[in-house]
């Protein structure tokens, strides 16, 4: 009981402290769709907004989140706003994503975190996932995709992109 | 429960230093996932015949810095007062899951503890974490990784594999090697080579015949250029006993082999890809003893079926699993591995053409088949050669066409057909082969900006097994927070009448942000659920399941 009491408070302290905080994408190494090695860091754009959509071949809303941005991504375009597709297929289904990128005539930029280790490092525990990062600042993150819900998306980029200009 | 009190004290100790605490805890990042049931006796899916009516998996992940070089992660896990049905029983209670310590610079990624690696496609080696299938194999030792420069890099590792809050008796050793060969000037092209070992030591089996240690090696080549890719692994497994009727014999004892091809071709609009693989005798535990078992705990290596892993449920009910085992079952069921390949095509019809429309349209091919592999087999003796080329018994086959189409900005159509043979007899080790048809057809309505309408309505037919399935699906989303749903499958042409039921589900869901909230009562069909290409079986159940998503950053 008494280490029940130590690992509650543990809990409770490290919960109420963390809320507040601001918090940064991390440094990590992840490959381009060819296999190289990049840092996570060198995928920030660097006039704008990042929008890193963390999706995989056979999850249908991830891909029906993708093709609703994909639909009107001109527009987004204007506000200098990058979308960085993260692929968490592993072996299995990885093979599947240059293929399926190409039917789709997909522009956006797609990374291969094929161990999620990406996605481990954020935190994320379920897919499909947006995040928004001014600089390496995150300023937006949000769990799964339900139809329509691009349009939220983009009146959060087009706020934050004012601001910013 | 002695180590896991030192451990609480020196996290004490460490936060009672107060310039480390508050970079710390300025820097902490957290998640939590809970997922509960409690289970009902149903007339039709039987009573509930276990422990604890109420279960309940719960994920606490913790993660801080201390400056750019220093790294902390801390996963609790609590179990309570049991997990969830089919979890493996090494799930229980609560405790430290994993931990660990991780020093990072430009050229070193130094890890101590808990570490999730792999090593190419990960046929040689893979730790992760899948907790709908309570797989966390992560090793515990030191994961040392050194970047030379941006050509060459080098990944060693040592320790002992997770099983539940318990570790493995047997030992990993790993190594990993990658060369960069692209040319810098021409960014066009690029060719990646890489290298690997893998060491398994286990002192709890043994004999005359074989070492305490089973050495894998490989070798692989990946190359890319703007519209055409390629990639070729080679694996070689050192002898191994085979398992038979769940014990080792000295006259028993094989080598393995994996060999892996795959290729593409890419042009805007249109996508090819083909994949090639062989696997022998592949499969690897970090304990001998864990073979085969029904948790999945204990793997070293990872060998997907490679299928497309479908979305909808009746194409989930036949789902292969691949083969890469030595299995003497009796002289009408012999495997020794698996070869085959897929295909998967991917194009666009273009909008404003004569089929495209407005829209365009998208459509995706895939096929797929699988076989035993080739040779001569001598049951009696345990006895085997085999061929490289050539092909054994069919396991599997499978052809998919998915169209999908945007007809207005309110109204969109999926439509799926899918063609399979199972061979169970030879996958499940059980009777018969099922040929059967699968039909889907869906159909999102988007009544206003975050307000749709969902439904899928689902056929599969067979003469086979227990006959046709019917099932349909509908889902509400009345606003961007929350959604409904109601769903059946129906075995209706089951030949035992009382197994003609009706897996119902109703349920919903609330997510803001990074909260997600679900609540689900209804039937949960038997048998096999695979997620990522590994199954499990899971038994009838019927109940009340409710989750909870959260992570603070």
């Amino acid at each position: 009981m008494n280490l029940n009491h130590i690992k509650l408070t543990i809990i409770i302290v490290f919960f109420t402290q963390s809320i507040l905080s601001q918090k940064n994408i991390p440094s990590i190494y992840i490959k381009t769709i060819e296999g190289k090695s990049i840092n996570s860091i060198s995928t920030l754009n660097k006039n704008g907004l990042t929008i890193y959509s963390f999706w995989a071949t056979w999850c249908v809303p991830c891909i029906n989140e993708l093709d609703a941005i994909h639909n009107e991504f001109d527009k987004w375009k204007e506000h200098n706003v990058k979308l960085v597709a993260v692929s968490t297929d592993d072996a299995r289904t990885k093979r599947r994503v240059r293929p399926l990128i190409m039917g789709k005539k997909w522009n956006f930029e797609v990374l291969i975190d094929e161990n999620q280790n990406f996605k481990r490092s954020l935190n994320i525990n379920g897919i499909p996932y947006t995040i928004v990062t001014d600089g390496k600042k995150i300023i937006y993150r949000k769990i799964g995709y339900k139809p329509g819900e691009e349009k939220d998306l983009y009146e959060f980029v087009l706020k934050n992109s004012i601001d910013k200009n | 429960m002695k180590r896991e009190k030192i451990f609480y004290l020196l996290i004490l100790i460490f936060f009672n230093n107060s310039s480390l605490n508050s970079q710390i805890l300025n820097n902490l990042r957290s998640s939590y996932e809970s997922y509960s049931a409690y289970y009902i006796d149903d007339s039709k899916t039987g009573d509930f015949n276990y422990e604890d009516r109420f279960r309940s998996n719960n994920y606490l992940n913790l993660k801080s810095n201390i400056g750019a070089s220093w790294n902390f992660e801390l996963q609790i896990e609590s179990y309570l007062p049991s997990s969830l049905l089919n979890y493996s029983p090494d799930f229980k209670n609560t405790g430290i899951s994993t931990f660990n310590l991780e020093y990072i610079n430009d050229k070193i990624n130094l890890k101590l503890g808990n570490f999730y690696e792999q090593f190419g496609s990960g046929m040689i080696l893979r730790s992760w974490e899948d907790k709908d299938l309570g797989i966390n194999n992560s090793i515990r030792g030191l994961n040392f990784k050194y970047r030379l420069n941006d050509k060459i890099s080098l990944t060693s590792l040592f320790g002992q594999q997770k099983k539940g809050f318990k570790y493995s008796k047997g030992f990993i050793v790993g190594l990993d090697t990658e060369f960069d060969f692209s040319n810098e000037t021409n960014e066009n092209y690029t060719f990646i080579a890489g290298l690997s070992f893998v060491g398994r030591n286990d002192d709890q089996t043994s004999g005359t015949t074989y070492h305490n240690t089973t050495n894998l090696y490989s070798a692989r080549i990946d190359f890319s250029s703007l519209s055409f890719y390629s990639n070729i692994e080679i694996i070689n497994k050192s002898k191994d006993p085979v398992m038979q009727f769940g014990d080792f014999y000295d006259d028993f004892v094989e080598e393995g082999a994996a060999f892996f091809f795959n290729s593409g071709f890419i042009k805007n609009g249109i996508g090819v890809d083909f994949t090639f693989r062989r696997l022998e005798n592949m499969a690897l535990f970090s304990e001998r003893n864990a073979f085969g078992n029904s948790y999945n705990q204990s793997i070293v290596n990872y060998l997907p079926a490679l299928t497309k892993q479908h979305d909808y449920s009746l194409a989930n009910i036949y789902v292969y699993q691949s083969q890469p085992n030595v299995s003497f079952v009796d002289p009408n069921l012999i495997k020794t591995g698996e070869t085959g390949m897929q295909l998967d095509i991917y194009y666009f019809l273009k909008e404003k053409s004569f089929f495209g429309g407005q829209y365009g349209m998208n459509l995706a091919l895939n096929a797929s088949i699988w076989n035993n592999l080739d040779g001569n087999f001598d049951f009696v003796n345990k006895n085997y050669t085999t061929n490289f080329f050539g092909n054994g018994e069919k396991y599997f086959s499978e052809i998919s066409l998915e169209i999908r189409k945007k007809w207005s900005s309110k109204l969109d159509n999926i439509i799926f057909y899918l063609n399979q043979f199972y061979n169970k007899k030879y996958i499940e080790e059980k009777f018969g082969k099922i040929n059967s048809n699968i039909f889907v057809i869906e159909t999102t309505y988007k009544l206003n900006k975050n307000k749709s309408l969902k439904l899928e309505l689902q056929h599969l037919s067979t003469k086979d097994d227990n006959k046709n399935w019917s099932a349909f699906g509908l889902e509400y989303n009345l606003s961007s927070a929350i959604s409904l749903y109601v769903s059946d499958l129906y075995n209706y042409q089951n030949p035992k009448q009382d197994k003609k039921i009706h897996y119902y589900n109703v349920g919903g869901s609330y997510s803001k942000g990074i909260n997600r909230y679900t609540v689900n009562y209804g039937r949960q069909r038997g048998g096999l659920v695979c997620t990522g290409g590994i199954c499990r079986y899971v038994p009838e159940s019927t109940g009340l399941s409710f989750s909870i998503t959260t992570s603070f950053f």
